[in-house]
């Protein structure tokens, strides 16, 4: 045999090379073709209407679960300098979220018991919920965050249900509001998009889809609002535990995902108790915070999380409005004063400064836009849009240019 | 080739036996060159530069880069922290040094000549070059991880581990740990130096195939970098070798550490198939 094949490959050497190649593709097509094949397997899920899907995932009973997120945003944005997760080096800082792809590990195991960690290159971010107690460790810093939150009920009403502890401390910084909204786990993604649905919605199911190596039905949700950038929002269900698994956002003007968040892997077991406990390792930075119940329901969007401590806490008359409903909403944000003179503020400047007068740097660089409502400069992303307006306003929506300049205005 | 073979292949056990003291005096002479061995020098210098200059600087809080801000709190974070600097040139160096040279090298001075006039088929003579190879890339890796550990532990000492999940292990647990790291990068290079095997079948002149895997390995980190071309980052050589972190974690995130020795192993399959189709007609002079 060994000798027959031999002789082959003697009479023409060329022969000898295919071996090599073929090795290649094959390596590479296999693993390619893993995952679709997972994706095209029968799924064997009987029928269900958007409507049963609805109430199986508000009757879902979610005793725990572990394992890994995937989130991946592409939303067009110019790549700012910090915003992290680009190339090969993933970032484990928490306000990196915002862009590129990021790996996280999630284990649940009831409201008050859930850990998040989000894994950078040599790095580590974790939120820790156990109990009362909500850690933020950073393993970058190497500091620690200690909140005790008020209630659970509190908490667990401000976010999503399932992720609040991750959810109040994963939104990236102040000064992206649109953004900021990103979800971090697949309920809290799911939830949200549930919650939009109103008359604005066409909801379809589109049979069933192949997530974690997991059967899920998908549903899809089409806004009729014609202003809107969302192509479309396809929510994955698990067919046997009906928790949302996968949430992909569709832009009108691509055809990959803006941003989608889905478990890679899955596992339905109720973690390990160890999994929540943390302590505070030694040589670690802790710093004791309180979570008001203002802070966690009323303020919510803009100023939660990390940015909790760079940016200051706008007074009332400069909270964010919402202008309009459902896909349409557009967030008009009030500049705190500094950024009329930004440029001049200088080294006096504490952080949040800093960051407003590189917001204004950045938006310099943007497009102009005029019209009606005044002139500014236009940030048109694939899934949102963002107009920082010259007299300071800052409107924001996962809309057309128009929709902004329509929002701006009706005020 | 086809008459000698034909005749010699029914004695399997000879040739095995053939193939073992070959692959020992191969290792003979990777190890026993001055050459290398002022490299495995230069590789144990960085381990002490770091934990020297950590120790006579006064500490200062804030954001070090990689484990270099943990070095003070246990010492085995040295050898990490070495293997993280290392594994941008130093170690592919190392490694692409003893590929480059493993066939061009014999070539060049000409006892390859000599070397095939011994019974030994050209495919099993590639064999035991691979397994030298991977096996010069694991000691090479342990030998960093050694030095670093020990002159860690001497300068800061051992104790209780942090990790980046920011629970604490015993030290059994951590060498353990610092263990598997170590074992990972170092079959990650072993494929870098399988890549090395087939450039070094290509030419006669080794200096050249050690240059051109070290552009490989500078290559795959600059594409690695290019976020545009994310489609292609999970197929570079490279792109796995920084999961070695991922040790560190609690528990240990197995997904990306599976993926890249999936990776470093197809790289080995490919280019070690490569390297027999073009090694198998060469012609051998000098």
């Amino acid at each position: 045999m060994q000798d027959e094949a031999m002789s082959i490959f003697e009479k023409s050497p060329a022969l000898r090379w295919a071996v090599p190649a073929v090795t290649a593709v094959a390596l590479v097509g296999g693993g390619s073709a893993v995952g679709a094949l997972q994706a095209s397997a029968g799924s064997g899920l009987p029928e269900r209407s958007a409507a049963q899907l609805l109430v199986d995932v508000q009757k879902a009973r979610l005793d725990g679960l572990s394992g890994t997120v995937v989130q991946k945003s592409d939303l067009g944005l110019p790549s700012l300098p910090g915003s992290g997760g680009s190339g090969g080096m993933a970032s484990s800082d928490l306000t990196s979220l915002i862009s590129g792809t990021h790996t996280m590990r999630v284990w649940f195991a009831g409201p008050d018991k859930a850990r998040m960690a989000l894994l950078g290159t040599l790095g580590e971010s974790d939120v820790i919920r156990n109990g009362k107690d909500v850690w933020v460790w950073s393993s970058q810093d190497k500091t620690a965050r200690h909140y005790v939150a008020p209630t659970s009920a509190t908490l667990t009403g401000a976010a999503a249900k399932h992720s609040a502890a991750k959810q109040s401390a994963t939104r990236p910084a102040a000064g992206m509001p649109g953004a900021a909204d990103l979800p971090t786990s697949p309920q809290a993604a799911a939830e949200k998009a549930l919650g939009a649905i109103s008359a604005s919605t066409v909801v379809t199911t589109s049979g069933t889809a192949t997530v974690a190596g997991r059967s899920a039905y998908e549903l899809v949700l089409t806004p009729k609002e014609t202003t809107s950038l969302v192509a479309q929002v396809r929510v994955a269900i698990d067919g046997a535990e009906h928790v949302p698994l996968r949430v992909q956002v569709f832009a009108k003007k691509v055809s990959d995902p803006v941003f989608e968040v889905g478990f890679s892997a899955v596992d339905f077991a109720r973690p390990d108790a160890a999994q929540f406990a943390f302590k505070a390792p030694p040589g670690t930075t802790v710093t004791e915070a309180k979570v008001t119940d203002a802070r966690v329901s009323g303020a919510g969007d803009v100023a939660t999380g990390k940015s909790r401590a760079v940016a200051p806490q706008p007074s009332s008359a400069d909270m964010p409005k919402v202008v309009g409903e459902g896909w349409g909403a557009v967030m008009v944000v009030k500049m705190p004063a500094a950024n009329a003179k930004t440029g001049a503020s200088g080294s006096t400047g504490g952080a949040a400064d800093k960051n407003l007068e590189q917001l204004t740097k950045i938006a310099a660089l943007l497009p102009k836009v005029s019209g009606s409502w005044g002139s500014g400069h236009l940030m048109a992303g694939t899934a949102f849009s963002a107009l920082l307006t010259d007299d300071g306003r800052l409107v924001v929506g996962a809309v057309t240019p128009e929709g902004l300049y329509a929002a701006l205005a009706a005020r | 080739m086809s008459a000698a073979d034909v005749s010699i292949a029914p004695a399997e056990r000879p040739l095995r036996h053939i193939s073992a003291r070959f692959l020992r005096s191969e290792l003979r002479l990777i190890f026993g060159r001055r050459r290398n061995q002022a490299g495995m020098g230069i590789l144990a210098v960085v381990p002490i530069i770091i934990a020297i200059a950590v120790k006579v600087s006064t500490p200062r809080p804030g954001r070090g880069p990689d484990f270099l801000s943990s070095i003070t709190s246990n010492g085995l974070f040295v050898a990490l922290a070495a293997l993280s600097i290392e594994l941008g040139l130093f170690l592919p160096l190392a490694v692409g040094t003893i590929a480059g040279d493993s066939v061009a090298g014999e070539a060049n001075i000409g006892t390859l000549r000599y070397l095939l006039t011994v019974p030994v088929h050209r495919t099993r003579l590639l064999a035991v070059k691979l397994a030298a190879i991977t096996i010069f890339s694991l000691v090479a890796t342990v030998w960093v991880s050694l030095v670093g550990a020990v002159v860690g532990v001497a300068l800061f000492g051992g104790g209780e581990m942090t990790l980046l999940s920011g629970t604490q292990i015993g030290m059994g647990s951590a060498v353990l740990r610092l263990a598997m790291a170590t074992l990972y990068l170092g079959l990650c290079f072993a494929s870098l130096g399988a890549i090395g095997l087939f450039i070094s079948t290509l030419t006669e002149q080794p200096i050249g195939a050690t240059i051109a895997v070290v552009i490989i390995n500078v290559l795959s980190f600059i594409l690695d970098s290019i976020p545009q071309l994310s489609w292609l980052h999970e197929w570079l050589p490279t792109h796995w070798w920084m999961s070695f972190g991922d040790v560190l974690r609690d528990p240990v995130a197995w997904g990306d550490l599976t993926r890249g020795l999936l990776t470093a192993a197809g790289y080995m399959l490919v280019f070690w198939l490569a390297a027999w189709a073009r090694f198998s007609d060469k012609d051998v002079t000098g």
